[in-house]
């Protein structure tokens, strides 16, 4: 039985919570209880769903930004700047909205991780036109070909700009764009040399971005200049089989050279393996085995290269036994959109609407962008090139953690169960015991309720130790079924009702300040 | 015996009642006699401390520091010209007329004048990575660049001289965190074996206020898979998290910033907090702060004024927050046991690139900072004629500088330098050593006497120019003014020999009689 087999059973409820809490950052307990019994080839199908477009950002008063001059319709270039970063920031709020009310789907998870691969950051490109068209780009193929992803990425506007392949011209080439384009976004570090580098960056002259910045021009795009490129030959070193590219003139010369480059590239099985570690490490775990590398990274890379189809890729990682290894459950520490949207999402959270509740839209997805940038989680903003360190640096996801970040997570989960008019945040604790098997049994529904919210189950002691003290405050445990009895007879009495919103919000707080609740 | 009782102990026995009674006190009073200084010294021989700040991204070490003696190829169209600092405007430093700072640097360059600033030039390690991340990686962990380590140089240290971290920590005698980074995301370079050394605070205002009264854990086994681990990661982040919020708070609401501060400026914001905590009384050893946005591949100077631009503002932003934190350690009194270090993962390219920009490079200069430092420039102006790929070649090893910083500042002993440094041996580099030569024999060196390995265990060498001179005695005293025979054995001209095999672990005077003024300096002996 190899690692990378289908697991054909029909998963049980923790196995769906855990499929979707990795593929889309978690979902309704009803959901859930929807999808349990249903086989994960039924369950991908629905992740990979096509998706519609999503409807264009917009500003308070419901005017689309992307489509205008930079900074416009404003005068002069402070103000123009200031608009501009406000823009950039309502970018974010939109996506961030995406997540949080997307259907289950894999494409919102996938983008970010696109977001995080082929990082350009709001900050540096600082043109809010070429961060939502590139947005748009990385929802095209973020289940696409990887291939032609590459060579658009490449000329995407916002990364000409982000890693100065806009200035990158024959004589004095600039080497930022060559350099990351091997390290960080095919093949990975020690499968090439500086010369290649330097050869790379010399294929990549001529390009440009188009309107940058511009306040004339609202249409914004790329350019090869003939003439700002190097039509030498560019030979490449051993790691790539001692390849020349032909020097190229003309204006598909920029074109020409470019397909060339990103096929050597992809042509060695590094660059396969280097993408697939990626993918495992942002959907399965961190830790890398020799095991995990010969029976799983490497079966997975020859499906991908086959013909760098990522939609096929995820889908058979998806699928495997590997990924329902029950040793494998917990095996991510949360990342805070894992956090705070995922804990949206398990309590029904129902965003206001951005056209018919603009005010409350705009205050959600502040609150919630304020929170994930707390965490160091700002998305399209990544402190560097390699995006966020959980994701390739030593110790991976226990950076995450500290003792400030710790404290925040804590404070986020403490303000979704108390709740705010203002976000819309309401987790309905009243509604939440009717979810499980019997709500009148305390030990019966902190189970099962532990079991939907966390990738492990807690000991039978730590479930006595939730009812008896966060729930019951030490008063006998039998005394639940009174209360929710009480309540459930005379919802509309303060008393009662309050007994047992009181009791469950308790429960609930404890329950998302646990060390086990910060595992994904 | 082990490290934290022994702290424990001599702070019970008379450490504490004899000297830190009016220590507060006198704390930011000027010692006057040599017998008051060396009490001082004594109450802060342990309390040395660094400050790293790191300028990530890659800084362009050549347009920081300028060498002066050739500016023409420098300053060449096929050299730098397109970036390169008109010569007038680079800043001149007292008595080295042959190097210059980055005209925003007039902060440093009054801190070089007063000799409170140390030049380290051309720093790096050999076969240099161009990855930032693994350079940052090689930096953090001070590894040759062929080799890995998953524990940080820092880390390693606070290991070494805390034994039983982290499972022992905090404890009455050492209540504060080891190490505190101002930042929210904690660096590979306190990684240890088991979890990260340093605490990571953001604001210390609220640190307190976010972490809350207690953590809630449900004790329970757990079971024995990568999530089973990360839970026991996090519990143990709740605990030390919780331990620790209450020192902060308090170290934060006694502490108080003395100098102004440059706004916007997010440098001066991180040493601004370690200022106040530092004045607030805490006992941390280590603090690191980051600055980044040194990765400047283009415009990295404005398109009319090659002093001006992105990697001006940086060089503005080291520099005010650099000398304001100097200045407010004056002011609070405590500029004597704070040494900091900057270092960025690489130099950049010495030629630049057609964009205004500089691509990443190899070796670059690094400063060290405080009133300890005694070597002003470590290496010489880079050779502009003879680079490597034009890339500046290496001059000192960046492990050179940590040892110096572990020896002769932190007072690590030499097997615990080597055994950080994963058993290598690396020169200290003479940055808290003083090495003038001498004009000639009438003029009177600068007397300075150095104790290792200190602490002792079996013997330790005592080191002085002192010693040259006839009749010079050497007398070990405890803190009543008992004294001890050591045995005194002469080794060299300058060094001498002291057994300290009989004595019981604490603290003790050594004083060498010069004919004048006496030396003193503090010796622990541990067993």
């Amino acid at each position: 039985m190899a690692l990378i087999d289908a697991y054909t059973q029909n998963l049980t409820a923790r196995q769906v919570s855990h499929l979707l809490r990795r593929a889309a950052f978690g979902a309704t307990l009803a959901q859930v209880k929807e999808l349990t019994g249903k086989t994960p080839a039924f369950i991908i199908q629905k992740l990979l769903a096509t998706q519609p477009t999503p409807t264009n950002p917009t500003d308070e008063n419901q005017q689309t930004f992307h489509d205008l001059v930079w900074g416009g319709p404003n005068t002069t270039d402070a103000t123009r700047n200031n608009f501009d970063g406000v823009r950039r920031g309502r970018l974010k709020l939109w996506w961030i909205g995406l997540m949080v009310t997307q259907p289950v789907s894999l494409l919102e998870k996938t983008t970010l991780f696109w977001q995080n691969h082929f990082v350009s950051t709001s900050t540096d490109v600082s043109d809010v036109r070429f961060l939502y068209r590139q947005n748009q780009l990385l929802r095209k193929y973020a289940l696409g070909n990887f291939r032609d992803f590459v060579i658009e990425i490449t000329k995407d506007p916002a990364m000409l700009q982000y890693l100065n392949g806009a200035s990158n011209v024959v004589g004095k080439p600039n080497e930022n764009y060559g350099r990351e384009l091997m390290e960080l976004f095919t093949i990975g570090r020690g499968n090439y040399t500086e010369d290649d580098v330097k050869a790379a960056a010399r294929v990549l002259t001529g390009w440009r971005s188009l309107n940058f910045r511009s306040t004339t021009a609202a249409t914004i795009g790329f350019e090869f200049r003939t003439a700002q490129h190097d039509t030498t030959d560019k030979v490449f070193s051993d790691s790539y089989q001692k390849r020349t590219i032909k020097g190229r003139t003309g204006t598909t010369a920029g074109d020409d050279e470019l397909k060339d480059l990103i096929d050597m590239i992809l042509a060695q099985p590094e660059t396969a393996r280097f993408i697939v570690r990626k993918f495992y490490r942002w959907f399965v775990q961190a830790d890398i085995s020799a095991q995990i590398e010969k029976d799983f990274i490497e079966p997975l890379a020859a499906i991908f290269r086959k013909n760098y189809d990522i939609k096929i890729t995820l889908e058979t990682l998806f699928k495997s036994q590997h990924f329902y290894d029950e040793t494998l459950y917990g095996s991510q520490i949360k990342s805070p959109m894992d956090l705070v949207v995922g804990t949206l999402r398990s309590f029904n959270y129902q965003l206001p609407d951005p056209v018919k509740d603009r005010t409350k839209y705009d205050a959600a997805t502040n609150y919630f962008f304020g929170r994930l940038k707390e965490q160091q989680m700002d998305i399209i903003d990544q402190p560097s090139v390699f995006g966020w360190r959980p994701y390739y640096d030593t110790d991976f996801y226990e950076i995450w953690i500290n003792s400030t970040t710790l404290a925040l997570r804590g404070a986020w989960t403490d303000y979704v169960v108390k709740g705010a008019t203002g976000t819309a945040v309401d987790i309905n604790s009243l509604g939440i015991p009717l979810i499980t098997s019997t709500p009148t049994d305390p030990y019966k529904m902190v189970r099962e309720l532990t079991d939907s919210l966390l990738e492990f189950p807690l000991t039978d002691d730590q479930i006595i130790y939730l009812v008896e003290q966060p729930l019951m405050a030490g008063s006998p445990y039998y005394e639940w079924t009174t209360i929710w009895t009480d309540y459930t007879k005379s919802p509309n009495d303060t008393m009662k009702k309050s007994a047992a919103k009181t009791r469950l919000d308790r429960l609930i707080t404890f329950i998302l300040r646990l060390a086990e609740y910060q595992m994904g | 015996m082990k490290r934290r009782d022994f702290i424990q102990y001599t702070s019970a026995s008379f450490f504490l009642p004899l000297i830190l009674d009016g220590f507060e006190a006198k704390a930011h009073t000027q010692a006057t006699t040599p017998f008051m200084r060396a009490m001082l010294d004594v109450a802060d021989a342990n309390d040395n401390i660094l400050v790293v700040i790191q300028l990530a991204g890659g800084n362009d070490g050549l347009n920081m520091v300028l060498p002066l003696d050739q500016y023409s190829l420098y300053s060449s169209a096929s050299f730098r010209g397109n970036i390169a600092i008109p010569e007038n405007k680079i800043l001149k430093l007292t008595d080295t007329p042959q190097t210059g700072l980055h005209p925003s640097m007039t902060g440093l360059q009054r801190l070089y004048g007063e000799g409170k600033l140390s030049i380290v030039h051309s720093a790096g390690y050999p076969n240099p990575s161009f990855s930032h991340f693994r350079a940052s990686d090689i930096w953090f962990t001070a590894v040759d660049s062929d080799k890995l380590s998953t524990s940080g140089w820092l880390g390693r240290y606070i290991t070494d001289r805390y034994p039983g971290f982290p499972d022992s920590y905090p404890s009455t005698a050492n209540p504060d965190p080891l190490a505190i980074q101002i930042s929210s995301i904690s660096a590979t370079v306190f990684n240890t074996p088991s979890i990260t050394s340093a605490v990571a605070i953001q604001d210390p205002d609220t640190f307190a206020k976010i972490v809350g009264d207690k953590p809630n854990i449900s004790p329970s086994p757990l079971p024995n898979t990568v999530g089973g681990k990360y839970t026991t990661f996090i519990r143990q982040q709740q605990t030390s998290s919780f331990a620790y919020a209450g020192q902060l708070k308090t170290a934060a609401g006694k502490g108080k910033n003395f100098a102004t501060y440059p706004a916007n400026n997010a440098l001066a914001d991180q040493l601004k907090i370690v200022s106040r905590l530092i004045h607030g009384g805490l006992q941390t050893k280590i603090y690191y702060v980051t600055l980044g946005g040194f990765d400047t591949h283009s415009d990295q100077v404005s398109a009319t004024d090659n002093s001006t631009g992105n990697h001006a503002t940086l060089m503005q932003k080291l520099s005010e927050g650099v000398t304001a934190f100097m200045d407010d350690l004056k002011a609070q009194g405590t500029q004597d046991k704070v040494v900091g270090m900057t270092f960025s993962e690489f130099g950049r390219r010495a030629v630049s690139n057609g964009s205004k920009g500089t691509d990443h490079g190899w070796a670059s200069p690094l400063f060290v900072f405080g009133n300890a430092v005694k070597t002003q420039i470590i290496g010489k102006n880079p050779d502009l004629k003879t680079l490597k790929d034009n890339n500046i070649t290496l001059q000192t090893d960046f492990r050179q500088v940590y040892a110096a910083i572990l020896k002769d500042w932190m007072g690590a002993s030499e097997q615990s330098v080597k055994s950080i440094l994963l058993d290598q041996t690396f020169t200290p580099a003479p940055i808290f050593k003083n090495t003038k030569v001498l004009a000639n024999e009438n003029e009177t060196p600068l007397t300075d006497l150095n104790i290792y390995p200190n602490p002792a265990q079996v013997e330790t060498i005592i080191e002085s120019d002192a010693f040259a001179k006839n009749n010079t005695e050497v007398m070990v005293t405890d803190a009543y003014g008992r004294s001890f025979n050591t045995n005194p054995t002469r080794l060299s001209r300058t060094q001498v020999r002291l057994n300290v095999s009989n004595m019981p672990t604490g603290k003790y005077f050594v004083k060498v009689d010069t004919g004048s003024e006496p030396l003193v300096k503090a010796l622990m002996v541990l067993r």
